[in-house]
């Protein structure tokens, strides 16, 4: 072996070693610290509007009937809870579910928005996914872009009647690819790559984490149709309560 | 179940003023994201760590456990950032591969070290707030720091469900796994969906009688509960703003050399 084939070797190794020891894979949450001052508070300006849109919208709610204020907030523990659970996994590695998708399905994008800032502010304080200095940017990522999309998709799906089961697969599928999109470009933009600027970063970025988010990303798609299954057969008051299926079928 | 929750309320730290801890938290945070530098990264880190395992009472192998969580996250992007792909070489380090390299410039790799550095610290700082202070704490400080009233009752009312349906969660969970709920992949993804579709109906239902419950004791959308006081001590103050000056006159003091 040549001396550049056994640091190549001796590379591969580093690299296979890592994924070996991987404690837990999440969603892309950008840790804590991560980003320069300028792109913290311009992740957090961009994510003021959707926020102030989502609280008049929670407050409207909650006016009309204030019984929903428990319902948003049971929503919100729903969401962290089933973000912080292990979900099983191909690779063994632990993985979490993000959960916004199918909460933008069911409770609508304005109401995700405010619960997603809250649950990433918790998972930040409770379980160190994410940070402090980084929220702004995770909640543009995770709590508005993946959301949105996946709200979208999923009604124009449901326009154009395609079926249940495959438009709830894809807005969550889909959802998280955003997501993780979205997250890499952050990074790219925050740290432009030496040779080749933001456009090589975010390629790079989205090279180290697509065998993470990859699988993940459909696991979830599955996981969402089979609760929104599940809800469907147990829980169809409810999901009228809440709008996700209309009265009187 | 949430291990930090657990911690800290055994936290030695636990009755200092939480204000106090979440400004000096802040603070310390933002010089650290703000310099970047490595010695103002070591003096945070070491000064946190000391607090939080000395002070804090928290187990050091329970420390050094936690501060790996966000461990794949922090080699992944670093790498991403310290690796190039390009026709020509950078000084560094370059390994050919095809007509191109797989380079990177000592520029970068300073970077990278300054990056990983600044971000394990502020993470110290983010586990000092968290280990320390529990969060009905933090919600009085942001209570006071005039956070929207519907925000932090939602706060409020999530953090208290969570815990709810965390115990939900973990029967459905065990009852699932005596069953062979988890004999392979197939039926491990079945029954983590059903399970989590029966966790929300679960938390539907549990909404409403919360709600009758609530609404028959007066519930009038305030949860008013008694603060226990903890006064700031004026040496703690001190203290805070000492190390926090060290930290700003380093802070410039790096940025003009």
């Amino acid at each position: 072996m040549s001396k550049k084939e056994k640091i190549l070797l001796k590379a591969a190794i580093a690299f296979a070693l890592m994924f070996a020891v991987t404690p837990a894979v999440n969603a892309m949450h950008i840790m804590e610290g991560y980003l320069p001052v300028k792109y913290c508070i311009a992740w957090g300006a961009i994510c003021v509007p959707f926020l102030v849109t989502g609280l008049i919208s929670l407050k409207k709610r909650v006016k009309e009937n204030r019984k929903s204020i428990m319902l948003i907030a049971m929503a919100g523990a729903f969401i962290f809870v089933i973000s912080s659970l292990k979900i099983p996994s191909v690779t063994g590695s632990c993985s979490h579910m993000t959960g916004t998708g199918l909460g933008a399905i069911l409770f609508g994008p304005a109401a995700v928005s405010v619960l997603g800032i809250i649950v990433l502010l918790f998972q930040a304080i409770l379980l160190a996914h994410g940070g402090l200095t980084t929220l702004g940017a995770n909640t543009f990522s995770m709590a508005i872009a993946g959301p949105l999309l996946s709200f979208g998709i999923y009604q124009l799906c449901k326009k154009m009647n395609v079926n249940r089961k495959i438009s709830v697969f894809l807005a969550a599928f889909l959802g998280d690819i955003f997501t993780y999109c979205v997250t890499s470009i952050q990074l790219a933009l925050a740290y432009p790559s030496e040779a080749g600027g933001v456009a090589a970063s975010a390629v790079k970025f989205l090279g180290v984490f697509a065998p993470t988010q990859l699988p993940l990303a459909v696991i979830e798609g599955i996981l969402t149709v089979i609760i929104v299954i599940g809800l469907e057969a147990y829980a169809k008051p409810e999901l009228k309560a809440i709008g996700f299926l209309k009265e009187a079928k | 179940m949430i291990v930090v929750d657990k911690l800290c309320y055994r936290s030695g730290l636990r009755y200092v003023n939480a204000g106090e801890k979440f400004a000096f938290s802040m603070i310390t945070l933002l010089f650290c994201v703000i310099s970047r530098s490595l010695v103002i990264a070591g003096i945070v880190f070491a000064v946190n760590a000391y607090l939080t395992v000395k002070k804090g009472h928290i187990a050091a192998k329970q420390y050094i456990k936690l501060l790996a969580v966000p461990f794949t996250f922090l080699i992944l992007s670093t790498l991403a950032i310290i690796v190039n792909i390009s026709k020509v070489p950078l000084d560094a380090y370059a390994i050919p591969v095809g007509s191109f390299f797989i380079t990177g410039s000592f520029q970068s790799l300073l970077f990278g070290i300054q990056l990983i550095a600044t971000a394990m610290a502020s993470v110290t700082c983010l586990y000092f707030l968290s280990l320390n202070t529990t969060m009905t704490d933090i919600l009085g400080v942001l209570t006071k720091l005039h956070c929207p009233e519907i925000l932090t009752e939602l706060m409020l009312l999530i953090y208290r469900f969570i815990f709810v349906l965390m115990d939900t969660a973990s029967a459905i969970m065990v009852s699932q796994k005596s069953r062979l709920g988890n004999r392979d992949f197939r039926t491990s993804v079945n029954s983590f969906g059903k399970m989590a579709a029966g966790l929300l109906l679960r938390a539907f239902k549990r909404s409403n009688a919360l709600y009758d419950a609530m609404e028959s004791r007066c519930y009038d959308g305030k949860i008013r509960v008694l603060e226990e006081n903890h006064p700031a001590r004026k040496k703690e103050i001190a203290a805070i703003a000492v190390f926090e000056l060290i930290l700003l006159v380093l802070t410039i003091w790096r940025s003009f050399l």
